[in-house]
């Protein structure tokens, strides 16, 4: 911030110069008494140096233009941003320092450079939304008083200088008067300067122990045309003529502040501030420890300039005549130490040792968790991770973008579903009273009876595209059957040869009627049951009365061999996939008995063996002739009088068992595999819950809901089955994080 | 024998009041063009008194001239004082070389005014040279000591502070062996040029040179604090103050602010007793001063308005050391007590607590030893002021509370003055000084509970006023206490947290617990955010390099904001990433800056390494979450 700046002397002619300036170093060579002691040059390094000595030497020479840019534009440009700006004159009477900051009329100085940039940029700037308006205000400070220099009769007053907690630090009753020109501001400036020697000559004063401050106010109002509201930016440029050193210190009387390096203060009034200066240095920089002996007013009142948000030059001026040695070191030193002046308040941090500790401790427990991350299979783990950061990446997904999706996959779905003839009134079977149409039956009670199937006049079953219910699967031909209705509301099923259709439960090869609740079996897994609108379904009731539904007939009746067993059937629902399914076992049973055979000679086989009593043998029959007829029809074990056996219906139904049980033993490996690492998972987020000391429980558990229902695949569901995490948080309300696994 | 007539000698006189005249008063009127007429008038005045003077020593000197002892340079610090030597100060040749060096010293000290420092000290040394004539006596201690004095602070103002310690002790010396041998009020250098009728009185003489030696003692206080011997610099401050009050010749109000000054010297350096003894004085001799003017009277008059202020200020400035005294004494019994994380360490209080025995026994010597301020009648007042507040440091908390309510006093006393309203920096100061009272009682403080219940008053003091400020102009102050209140805040915090555990250890946290827990982690972490903040450019930038005052505040706020984020209990899994990240963030801007400014590394290394091992794990963690949410979703 130190500027050193050599001026003209006077009478430099007659004298030595000791002063020289290399780039932003200023050195002085000892000048006569002070020669003899050795080498005493003395070497300051500042932020600019201007050489000024004659202007003939045309690369060293500094004008008046390369200390405005090297300053002024600076201070201005921040001035315009809102920083508050000063700058500090300092030197010896004679050095160039009202020359510095004043000029004269051919070489005008800073402050008039300044000041014309200051209003030159206010009306380029100036536009509807934003004005600006400079006032300014001069007052001098002359032994900690405050004097009023632009009051006309302020000048005898001293005035208080105060804070504010949102207008700052300022001068109470200082005038402000506004200004629209250079030329305003030159006048008022001149006019303080006279009240300012006036006072000086009737107070027995000296003008050079005083400091001027001469303070411009910026301000930048900025108005909202919309709104009609409008804010301000305040910026003060405060230009100080600092009191010349030298007078005061060859009167002895000045000596209020404390004197730099290593020179000692004359007169006791000092003390204060040498005793100040020891409690400081016996603390370094933690100023809070104590009570700072009250600072000047001009550094309390410019101590917003002094530091923090404010841009800050100093301008020093020195003679280079050896005359004016110990004046001009001592300007350098005071220039050297500027630096200092600044006010740095230090935030006094708290020790965190604590906190340092807890996350010590964290770290600890993280690290612990990466190498337990890293024991486990590492390609497992970074498998892991890419399937996080892809599921992360869906996400991500805006919600709009996923509302979008979402609705994509609904229409295609419906397409789908429609494609394959599936009613997409799927609220349910109860629908289409009026309408004929199949459901499906399904093992898993939620997928039950999911999908409806609306007959047409003539609706064509098969596996081709071509088909308006398409199925697929085994047993499934492209071309399976077809089912018409008939003028009169007849319903009639005709498969084609080679198909395997049942209803209920008996093959059928040619045409027959179908009656409301009939089962039907297409290939070898798909069970539908139609539903025929009210009117027919009695119609048919009446007409038929065998081999229909039994919805009326007396629950107590046993059911026969026939396998119309709607005994209980009190409602549609009873006719289950199990019912279904076991009826058309029956029914094959029934036909050529083969299981009844096997039943029976393994049965026949147990008599025999447990006669030879081979207790081993004979308890492995039995638990083969316990599971087949377990597998027959767990319920009606009692029944299975009269099987018969023949060997395709063996094989069928050994394939059939066998696809059953594969079928078994694979959901069963899936859902012990999602079982796994649904635990897997728990296990982890218990880690991670128990890492960030929240309370937290995870269970399982296993739910299947009602309402799940994928619409991507085809009609042959599996299973689904969901699993649920509970994350209980010490909160109240709980959060459930779904996550579901499909498998088709 | 050729002497002067008595008429010549009242001329010559005359000449000397003249020339004194002209240094003294005329010179403060000369005009800036001119600023040392009044000065060059004196010289010729002094030249020609000594003139006179040397031509009348001559026609004498000549009977003298093998009495007349060959003369070195006298330098000293190298050779004993001038007791026993030469001629006896008392006789014609003795005291006729004490006026020659008397006129000499004058014109040293005038040469030197008008900055003609090497024929000042020329002058000065002829002084010397004279003295050394003649051996010490109450003719000529005063000018022994007056010429040390002066050459001291020339030599001092040369950068050749040891040749200026060497003057100066020497006439510590002078007058120390003069006072014990001799002890009469010496002779003042002015009466070597006042007729028989203007003599001084022998109390005026005594204060004359009392004052000289008080001077010297100030002078080598400035010297050995320029030494870096600071211990040795506050010992001679406390002199010179003893000195003034002693000899009466002080300023109530600025002795007492001094003597209060003093005592921030002692407190920073622990010596709690002295400290104490500095304000005890302080405040029964600003006292002296007077009653505060009313303020109906301030109003009548200007010079009345001037004292009431003065009068106001300064005790109000007293009070504030006092509180200063108290907050220390807190502090550092907590420094003393605590353990490596901050917590009272109850063993060492114990330890302490046995170990006070003895202490208060030394407690009783050193006040023998130390150095006493006051008269006869102010002694016992600055005594019953000293016993109002203890010296040893508090151990526990009704030992901490009785310095906390002292304080508290103080604080009350001082805020009259020091209003918001025109005081805006010297109220906060205070503000935060009694909110630093409240955090050291807390210290002591066992019950949680209340323990967070002073923390909240801090919360309550600082934190309006924080917001209520003008940025621009209080930006400095601001910042503190921005940064003040996000580590009261996390203080609050923590203690909310075990105060919930220790309630209810294996419960989980309730859900009021959680809100408040939540509520003062987000404070905590805007405020350090707010003063994050108020580093940025007007444009609104954070700045590439961070100042050096503001560097390890900058990069610690910024590794406290990174643990408070990680440290919210969110239920939201997208939040508590949210939270996680910023958390990251942070630890990542407290790396790369230490990467790109590796002089900052010293600044913040403990930080730092944390901050790398979070920036290298936190991912994981992240990660974990994500993979949560993701299977979750």
């Amino acid at each position: 911030l130190g500027d050193a700046l050599v001026r003209r002397h006077l009478q430099e002619l007659n004298t030595k110069c000791v002063v020289e300036m290399e780039k932003n170093q200023t050195i002085l060579h000892p000048a006569g008494a002070n020669l003899g002691k050795g080498d005493s040059r003395y070497v300051f390094a500042y932020d600019f140096c201007f050489w000024s000595m004659d202007e003939s030497e045309k690369d060293k020479f500094a004008g008046q233009e390369v200390v405005f840019q090297c300053l002024g534009e600076s201070l201005l440009h921040n001035a315009f941003l809102g920083y508050n700006a000063c700058i500090f004159a300092y030197g010896q009477t004679g050095s160039g320092k009202s020359y510095t900051m004043m000029g004269s009329v051919d070489q005008p100085g800073l402050i008039p450079r300044l000041c014309s940039a200051l209003f030159e940029r206010t009306v380029q700037e100036q536009r509807e939304e934003e004005s600006f308006t400079v006032e300014v205000s001069y007052m001098e400070i002359y032994n900690e008083k405050v004097r009023d220099l632009l009051d006309p009769k302020g000048s005898r007053q001293t005035l208080r200088v105060r804070e504010h907690k949102v207008l700052g630090p300022y001068v109470d009753g200082l005038s402000r008067l506004a200004v629209a020109s250079y030329k305003d501001i030159e006048s008022l400036m001149s006019e303080g300067n006279k009240s300012r020697t006036v006072a000086a000559t009737n107070m027995n004063e000296e003008s050079s122990r005083s400091h001027a401050v001469f303070n411009i106010i910026l301000t930048h109002t900025l108005k909202d045309l919309q709104s009609g509201t409008s804010g301000e930016k305040v910026s003060r440029l405060s230009l100080v003529d600092l009191a010349g050193s030298e007078r005061a210190a060859k009167t002895g009387a000045a000596g209020e502040r404390l004197k730099e390096g290593s020179n000692i203060n004359k007169s006791l009034t000092t003390l204060g501030l040498v005793i100040s200066a020891l409690a400081e240095q016996g603390t370094a920089k933690n100023k809070s420890k104590f009570v700072p002996y009250r600072d000047s007013v001009l550094t309390w009142l410019l101590k917003d300039s002094l530091g923090g948000n404010s841009r800050t030059a100093m301008v020093a001026t020195v003679s280079p005549a050896a005359d004016n040695y110990e004046e001009t070191l001592s300007t350098l030193r005071y220039a050297d130490r500027a630096k200092n002046i600044v006010n740095h308040a230090v935030v006094n941090e708290d020790p965190n040792a604590r906190i340092i500790r807890e996350l010590r401790e964290e770290v600890e427990k993280l690290r612990d968790q990466l190498t337990q991350a890293e024991s486990l299979k590492a390609p497992e783990l970074k498998e892991r991770l890419e399937e996080s950061e892809k599921l992360i990446k869906e996400m991500t997904v805006s919600w709009e973008e996923k509302l979008r999706k979402t609705e994509e996959v609904a229409q295609e779905r419906q397409r789908q579903l429609e494609s394959l003839g599936i009613s997409l009134q799927s609220s349910g079977i109860r629908v289409g009273d009026d309408k004929s149409f199949l459901v499906n039956l399904n093992a898993d009670p939620a997928l039950n009876e999911l999908l409806v199937y609306y007959l047409k006049e003539h609706t064509k079953v098969g596996s081709a595209d071509s088909q308006d219910i398409q199925l697929c699967g085994m047993g499934i031909q492209a071309e399976h059957c077809v089912i018409d209705i008939t003028p009169d509301s007849a319903v009639i099923i005709t498969p084609y040869r080679n198909s395997r259709t049942c209803v209920n439960g008996s093959p059928v090869t040619s045409t027959l009627q179908l009656h409301h609740g009939d089962r039907i079996l297409w290939g070898n897994n798909h069970f539908f049951r139609i539903n025929l609108p009210k009117r027919r379904t009695r119609a048919a009731e009446d007409e038929e009365g065998e081999g229909g539904v039994m919805k009326n007939s007396s629950s107590s009746e046993q059911l026969d061999a026939d396998g119309d067993s709607a005994s209980e059937a009190s409602s549609e629902v009873s006719f289950s996939y199990e019912f279904a399914q076991t009826e058309v076992m029956m029914k094959a049973l029934g036909n050529n008995d083969p299981m009844q055979a096997v039943l029976q000679s393994l049965e026949r086989q147990h008599e025999e063996e447990k006669r030879s009593a081979l207790e081993r043998q004979r308890q492995m029959y039995e638990q083969e002739l316990q599971q087949l007829r377990r597998r027959l029809n767990p319920d009606r074990q009692s029944f299975m009088g009269g099987m018969s056996h023949s060997t395709s219906a063996q094989s069928r139904l050994k394939q059939w068992s066998e696809d059953r049980e594969a079928v078994f033993v694979r959901s069963l490996r899936r859902l012990r595999e999602q079982v796994v690492r649904a635990n897997l998972l728990v296990q982890e987020a218990s880690f991670i819950a128990e890492e960030l000391e929240r309370h937290t429980e995870y269970r399982v558990t296993l739910q299947i809901p009602a309402d799940n229902l994928n619409a991507n695949r085809k009609v042959c569901l599996s299973h689904t089955h969901t699993c649920t995490y509970t994350h209980t948080h010490t909160h109240t309300h709980t959060h459930t994080h779904t996550h579901t696994h499909t498998q088709s | 024998m050729a002497s002067l007539s008595s008429a010549e000698w009242r001329a010559l006189c005359d000449k000397f009041t003249t020339a004194q005249n002209l240094s003294e008063v005329e010179s403060r009127k000369d005009p800036a063009n001119d600023p040392f007429r009044s000065k060059y008038k004196a010289r010729e005045l002094l030249r020609e008194i000594y003139c006179a003077l040397k031509s009348f020593e001559t026609t004498e000197g000549e009977n003298e001239s093998g009495d007349q002892r060959p003369t070195e340079q006298p330098v000293d610090g190298e050779r004993e004082d001038g007791f026993g030597r030469g001629f006896n100060g008392d006789s014609p040749a003795g005291l006729r070389a004490a006026k020659l060096g008397a006129v000499e010293y004058y014109l040293g000290v005038n040469h030197i005014e008008t900055e003609e420092l090497s024929a000042g000290q020329e002058h000065l040394m002829n002084c010397m040279k004279q003295l050394e004539k003649c051996s010490v006596s109450s003719e000529n201690v005063s000018l022994y000591i007056h010429v040390r004095n002066q050459l001291g602070i020339l030599w001092a103002g040369r950068d050749e502070t040891e040749k200026a310690q060497g003057f100066l002790e020497t006439a510590e010396s002078i007058y120390q062996r003069y006072m014990k041998e001799e002890g009469s009020p010496p002779m003042d250098m002015t009466e070597y040029f006042t007729t028989e009728e203007n003599q001084l009185t022998h109390q005026e003489r005594t204060k004359r040179f009392e004052l000289a030696y008080t001077h010297t003692m100030y002078y080598l206080a400035q010297v050995y604090k320029n030494l870096g011997e600071i211990e040795r610099a506050a010992t001679y401050c406390h002199s010179t103050l003893q000195r003034q009050l002693l000899l009466n010749q002080y300023n109530p109000l600025e002795w007492a602010l001094n003597a209060a000054t003093l005592s921030q010297y002692y407190i920073t350096k622990g010596r709690y007793m002295e400290g104490r003894h500095c304000l005890s004085a302080a405040t029964v001799i600003a006292g002296l001063a007077g009653e505060v003017p009313s303020e109906a009277a301030a109003q009548e008059s200007e010079t009345e308005r001037e004292r009431r202020d003065q009068l106001r200020q300064k005790r109000a400035e007293i009070a504030r050391c006092w509180i200063k005294y108290c907050l220390n004494l807190l502090q550092d019994a907590e420094k003393l007590l605590q353990d490596n994380i901050g917590e009272l360490d109850t063993e060492r209080q114990e330890e302490l607590k046995r170990a006070r025995r003895g202490e208060e026994e030394a407690e009783e010597k050193d006040r023998k030893s130390a150095l006493l301020f006051g008269s006869e009648d102010t002694f016992d007042s600055i005594a019953s002021l000293e016993e109002k507040v203890r010296c040893l440091f508090p151990l526990d908390f009704t030992e901490a509370r009785a310095v906390f309510l002292v304080g508290q006093t103080y604080v009350t006393q001082a805020k009259e003055y020091f209003e918001i309203d025109g005081y805006v920096t010297d109220h906060i100061e205070i503000l935060q000084d009694h909110s630093a009272l409240f955090k050291a009682l807390a210290f002591f403080e066992e019950d949680l509970e209340r323990r967070c219940k002073m923390h909240k008053r801090r919360i309550d003091m600082l934190e309006p006023i924080c917001n209520d400020l003008n940025a621009q102009y209080y930006l400095l102050i601001r910042r503190q206490l921005m940064f003040e209140l996000a580590e009261t805040y996390n203080e609050m915090m923590d203690l909310k947290l075990s105060l919930a555990n220790r309630q209810a250890d294996t419960q989980p946290l309730d859900n009021h617990t959680i809100k408040k827990f939540n509520h003062l982690c987000s404070s905590s972490a805007k405020y350090f955010q707010m003063f994050l903040d108020s580093l940025c450019s007007p444009e609104g930038k954070f700045p590439e390099r961070l100042e050096e005052e503001v560097l390890r505040p900058a990069l610690v706020a910024r590794f406290r904001v990174a643990r408070l984020h990680s440290r919210l209990i969110c239920s939201v899994p997208s939040a508590q990433l949210d939270n996680l990240n910023k958390s990251l963030d942070n630890y990542k801007y407290v790396v790369e800056y230490c990467e790109a400014h590796p002089e900052a590394v010293a600044a913040v290394e403990t930080e730092l390494e944390l901050s790398q091992e979070m920036v290298g794990l936190l991912p994981i963690k992240i990660n974990r979450l994500k993979a949560r949410m993701a299977t979750n979703n």
